[in-house]
């Protein structure tokens, strides 16, 4: 299709006037912006963890008998563990780790509810209803014990546990990006669209997505703490990571026993989840408001 | 349309859903990778033992005949039998379902006296000092991962400190109180003794102020954009104007408003928290559902899952249910239709 040049550049378009509005109220939110530092100090850590950690080989399954359960101290900064390796360099290790398992739960689940929601919403009638009537089964189940029992029954490892975590997380982004597709079908530019023949993939991924991406992508950052939170569970509960990858749940796990004696096994783990969580958290305080429009005021 | 016809055809739209719920964790029991069979009846076990235990549980059946007979066994009362324990599952759940229901009210009402409050306050003072530090301590306890909050809560209230036993639900020395409802607070109540009623309620004490944390953060949330949504009504500039105290305006008119979202949010962390106790449960050694399942769970048992599972579609069913009965008591505008 060619594009016309009849009409003057658009310096700014209204998509761009309303992600440009979006970032100044956002800035003005002191939690979100010291959320998002937080994160992007994460983000760093996890990159050059291997290069700056005193022992990287502690996190590919080197043990020290010798330095067994040493309180922190100098060389040991978080203290070790009950097989000697510096808890320090894993904890730290893990970090990468965590973010990927956030990444693919959360993109694998609004994958899966993205798709559904867009076909219920677009297609409406029967498919609608045959759609959220699924959704709703899923809502209803106890969702962190149905993703303990697709990972158990699928078999410990990390990869599993993101599988099933994000089987039952979909239902979230199916619902909104529903609503959302509800509220663009009738609009006059999507009706424009049918209307010079633009088939049904077209208008949905043309022009219907692009405008509802926002919200989405919202959800997408909001949930990422809990995914982390969930993963972590499951790794404590002993279906994620195998021994010797350094999963902060299974290193709580590790630790359980030895606390609170030996109390920096489960303790460092424990704040690094927490901080990775809270991050996030502070994060989507921000960009929840964003999307609520009931607290623009 | 009438309030019972309306009850009516609530509770009847029930059953496809607990019919979808049960076909969705058969699905995940029956067809998914893992050798229930085979775990239950041990390593050593011949090929003949193995098919002998199958045939017993019905396993060797096909798979559209396995489920229409648990469907059929759901409605005479036999919700199936433990593989491993050989127990049968609605006998488990008669012990485990009280036990978590009483840990969740314990954890919903700590829940709500702090985060209502909270909320209304955040609420109140929007955008000021109050409001920020609310919401930064929402945030802050709901980031802590539960299983390791309950672990330090553990040592420090019941070893370091020793205010509160560390786990179970009654001391393993004593009988609990006799079984009328299965709670042990409320059959020690029911008994009259309030010793046990004590030593059941420590027990209760650290697991469900850790299981209320998580839902902390979402109780102070909703209160405070509710309570906005009600001060910011013209009817609440009409009071201001007309001289009524501030205190009175707070407490009699924009509550009630903010009731309906209140009382909606407490209900369904309930219904969340029911089945979010897994981890707290865990770490307690607090025999109840969400125990139960990852035990159930770990050993590819499917029989207690699915019995879990449907308990809980039914109670969120009727969660849900309760809910648009209270909107019609607390603002009678609602017509039900």
């Amino acid at each position: 299709m060619a594009e016309t040049n009849l009409t003057p550049p658009l310096t700014s378009s209204p998509r761009w006037e309303n992600v440009r509005r979006s970032i100044y109220r956002f800035r003005r939110n002191p939690l979100s912006t010291v959320g998002f530092v937080m994160l992007v100090f994460i983000f760093i850590i996890a990159l050059i963890a291997p290069a700056i950690v005193p022992f990287p080989e502690d996190a590919v399954g080197k043990v020290r008998a010798l330095d067994r359960l040493k309180p922190p101290d100098g060389e040991f900064y978080f203290g070790t563990d009950n097989v000697g390796r510096d808890i320090f360099s894993r904890t730290l290790m893990g970090t990468g780790l965590a973010l990927q398992v956030g990444v693919v739960i959360i993109v694998l689940a609004a994958s899966i509810g993205v798709t559904i929601g867009c076909i219920a919403g677009y297609f409406g009638g029967w498919t609608d209803e045959l759609l959220m009537r699924i959704t709703d089964i899923f809502l209803t189940v106890p969702a962190l014990i149905l993703a303990i029992a697709v990972t158990a029954a699928l078999g410990k490892g990390i990869i599993n546990v993101m599988i099933g975590i994000a089987l039952v997380w979909w239902p979230g982004f199916a619902r909104l990006t529903r609503s959302l597709v509800l509220s663009l079908r009738e609009e006059p530019f999507v009706e424009a669209a049918r209307g010079i023949g633009a088939g049904h993939l077209r208008v949905l991924f043309r022009h219907i997505l692009p405008n509802i991406a926002s919200p989405i992508i919202v959800k997408m950052s909001t949930d990422f703490g809990f995914a982390v939170l969930t993963a972590a569970a499951l790794g404590f509960i002993g279906l994620g990571a195998q021994p010797p990858t350094p999963e902060w749940g299974a290193m709580i796990n590790d630790g359980r026993d030895y606390f609170p004696d030996r109390w920096w096994m489960a303790t460092f783990p424990g704040m690094a989840i927490f901080i990775m969580v809270f991050s996030w958290n502070l994060l989507g305080d921000g960009l929840r408001d964003l999307l609520d429009p009931r607290a623009r005021r | 349309m009438t309030l019972r016809l309306y009850l009516l055809r609530r509770i009847l739209l029930v059953i496809p859903l607990l019919i979808g719920l049960s076909l969705l964790t058969f699905t995940v029991s029956r067809i998914l990778p893992g050798d229930p069979v085979g775990l239950a009846a041990g390593p050593q076990a011949t090929p003949e033992i193995r098919e002998a235990l199958a045939r017993q549980f019905g396993l060797d059946q096909p798979l559209p005949v396995q489920y229409l007979n648990y469907i059929a066994g759901l409605f005479q009362g036999d919700w199936g039998q433990s593989l491993y324990s050989r127990r049968l599952v609605l006998d488990d759940l008669r012990v485990f379902f009280p036990a978590t229901f009483e840990l969740t009210i314990a954890a919903v009402f700590i829940a709500t006296v702090l985060g209502v409050p909270a909320g209304f306050m955040s609420a109140v003072y929007r955008d000021k000092l109050p409001d920020q530090v609310v919401r930064v301590i929402a945030l802050f306890f709901v980031s802590f991962p539960a299983f390791w909050l309950a672990m330090i809560f553990q040592s420090i209230l019941g070893v370091t400190l020793d205010w509160f036993p560390i786990g179970k639900r009654f001391d393993v020395l004593l009988a609990p109180p006799a079984t009328i409802t299965g709670m042990f607070t409320v059959d020690a109540l029911l008994h009259l003794d309030f010793q046990a009623f004590g030593i059941a309620l420590s027990h209760l004490a650290t697991p469900a102020l850790v299981l209320s944390f998580g839902s902390l953060a979402s109780v102070t949330r909703i209160t405070r954009t509710a309570v906005l949504d009600a001060l910011d009504r013209d009817s609440v500039r009409m009071e201001r104007a007309l001289g009524i105290p501030y205190r009175v305006i707070l407490s009699k008119y924009v509550l009630r408003n903010a009731l309906i979202a209140i009382l909606t949010i407490v209900a369904l962390e309930f219904g969340w928290l029911l089945a979010g106790a897994v981890l707290v449960e865990t770490i307690f050694d607090f025999p109840g559902l969400g125990l139960y399942a990852v035990e159930s769970s770990l050993r590819l048992d499917f029989e207690p899952i699915m019995g879990i599972t449907i308990l809980y579609g039914i109670v969120f069913s009727l969660i849900n249910i309760a809910i648009d009965i209270a909107y019609g008591i607390i603002d009678p505008r609602i017509r039900y239709g």
